[in-house]
């Protein structure tokens, strides 16, 4: 059991609380805020306090408070940019193996053009041709992500189209709709969730980065990588003002890697148990001896 | 077609990748009969039955010939009419029997599988029509057999599985390829007794592919020998063994002689043999 595997390592507990946590204030960071996230609630650049725990912005507003209310988009953003990432690259990373050569030539041909453009880059000029938004911004960043679920895709679904057991089903009389649907995708799935969690961790990177830069959520929305942005600008005035909001961009990425990290290693685990095995009961294991 | 017509006929078939792997092969099997195939590891035998089958690998191209099943071109098949062939007149073991069963599957979500997909069977007749299948394959103990995974069963008992599901189609030709290589001298001697049953059972055609020349005359009404993708010597099984014509099926049966059980010092044959 996967879950089993991450509950019994430390490092996965940890992961696990922190992705929950991060989840429930993604959905209710706006009422767990102690103040409204646009409201001038103390006196500008205030450092920590009692009633402002991490002190406030350039204009008085309460950086926890903007942390919260925008955990919801920094998260969600981060997803975002992961579902389209997996429609984008996993479907036609299964139809290269099956529709033929020039699909196959063409879609490898297009998914490194993709992989060969700066992503930061590009997103920064769709914006400035489509106009300042999210949606667009999560789109694009998506699309330029999507060559990981393609080529993660692709090698799962080469590899189990080439099996003796695809073979046997075949020889079965089933359709190429019951093969991909009973035999490949089970096996994708697990490959396709650590793909997922990690492009979480990177889409919110993204996400931060772009909002830092201006582009995608307008101010006065709060969103970490804006709030990162605000109060780097006055950092000689509030040092400890920027670290908040990096340490939960920091947290947030850790706990997605980290998960990722722990489901492929239960992916994994049984044939490491049966390798560490027959390796110690192997007359040529060094194991014990001397 | 007739009942004097083959079931299997293949003209003059070359099949080529980059180089040449078949070249002018031409087999016939009738209804009853049980056909040997044997030849050296890359004499293009698992090309020849999975040209039969329609299952070519990408790459592999037939560049020559014909092939003629239940009367019928192959080479005019639509993915439907190999369909139905598959699900219902053409059965097939393959060695490594592991391999051929999913890792994340029970049997008894193979046999569900294939009565679900091949033959349309209501969910509820599916179990019991799967128990029978295994017994009919003399293994004991079916219903555990039914809930285990394949790394949990021994070679023996998968292949016996797979036979049991080529077997579920009630299949006019079975091809046995290889069926009994990866598996150890006892279990391939009752896998073995397994098919010489089929063969004496019913009308059932027999297509045996194996680089062991022992396994093949043991089965086979008649035999072709491979090598290199061509045709060295065919004939009634009989004939070839006592009067082999060419130089390579000469050193196949020389190679039995001289390594043989027979010729082991202190074994009850050794003395008569030698």
């Amino acid at each position: 059991m996967k879950l089993g595997y991450v509950l019994r390592k430390r490092t996965g507990q940890l992961a696990l609380v922190l992705a929950v946590g991060f989840v429930v204030i993604g959905f209710f960071g706006s009422a767990l805020a102690p103040y409204g996230p646009l409201d001038a609630s103390a006196a500008p650049l205030a450092p920590p306090s009692t009633s402002h725990w991490f002190g406030t912005d350039s204009l008085g507003r309460d950086i926890l408070s903007r942390i919260l209310a925008g955990a919801g988009i920094s998260l969600l953003g981060g997803v975002l940019v992961s579902l389209v990432a997996f429609f984008v690259g996993t479907i036609p990373g299964i139809l290269s193996v099956y529709l033929g050569r020039v699909f196959e030539w063409a879609s490898l041909r297009l998914m490194d053009t993709v992989i060969a453009l700066p992503f930061l880059i590009v997103a920064v000029a769709v914006t400035a041709l489509l106009g300042n938004g999210l949606i667009p911004a999560l789109v694009v960043v998506g699309v330029l992500v999507s060559p990981i679920f393609y080529r993660v895709a692709r090698s799962v679904a080469l590899s189990s189209v080439t099996a003796d057991y695809v073979l046997a089903a075949r020889l079965y009389g089933a359709s190429t709709y019951w093969v991909v649907s009973r035999h490949i995708l089970p096996k994708l799935i697990p490959a396709l969730a650590v793909t997922f969690a990690n492009t979480v961790a990177a889409g919110l990177i993204v996400i931060s980065s772009l909002s830092f830069l201006g582009i995608g959520v307008q101010p006065p929305a709060p969103t970490w990588g804006g709030v990162l942005a605000e109060t780097l600008g006055y950092i000689s005035r509030s040092p400890l003002a920027p670290v908040f909001p990096s340490v939960f961009i920091i947290a947030a990425v850790w706990a997605f890697h980290a998960l990722a990290d722990l489901l492929r290693d239960a992916e994994t685990e049984p044939v490491r148990r049966q390798t560490t095995a027959a390796l110690a009961s192997s007359p040529l294991s060094i194991a014990g001896k001397g | 077609m007739s009942v004097t017509e083959p079931l299997v006929a293949v003209e003059n078939l070359s099949l080529a990748a980059e180089a040449p792997i078949l070249t002018d092969v031409s087999i016939t099997l009738e209804r009853g009969r049980v056909l040997g195939i044997v030849g050296e590891s890359g004499s293009g035998k698992t090309l020849l039955v999975k040209a039969i089958l329609g299952v070519l690998p990408g790459g592999v191209r037939k560049t020559s010939g014909t092939i003629e099943l239940f009367g019928e071109d192959a080479g005019t098949f639509e993915a439907k009419k190999w369909r139905s062939l598959w699900t219902s007149r053409l059965g097939a073991v393959f060695q490594d029997p592991g391999s051929y069963l999913n890792p994340s599957y029970t049997v008894l979500q193979h046999f569900n599988e294939f009565y679900r997909v091949a033959l349309k069977l209501p969910r509820g007749e599916r179990r019991n029509r799967a128990l029978l299948a295994l017994q009919a394959v003399n293994i004991r103990d079916a219903e555990q057999v039914l809930t285990r995974y394949r790394h949990e069963l021994s070679g023996g008992t998968l292949q016996r599985i797979l036979i049991a599901l080529a077997l579920a189609r009630s299949p006019d030709v079975l091809i046995a390829d290889e069926a009994t290589t990866a598996l150890d001298v006892t279990v391939e001697a009752e896998v073995l007794d397994l098919i010489s049953d089929l063969r004496d059972d019913g009308d059932m055609s027999i297509i045996v592919v194996s680089h062991d020349l022992a396994v093949v005359s043991r089965l086979a009404d008649d035999v072709i020998v491979l090598r290199n993708g061509v045709v060295v010597e065919a004939g009634p099984t009989q004939r070839l063994l006592s009067a082999p014509k060419s130089d390579y099926l000469r050193l196949l049966i020389d190679s039995h002689t001289k390594y043989g059980i027979d010729r082991v010092a202190g074994h009850p044959q050794a003395a008569s043999a030698g």
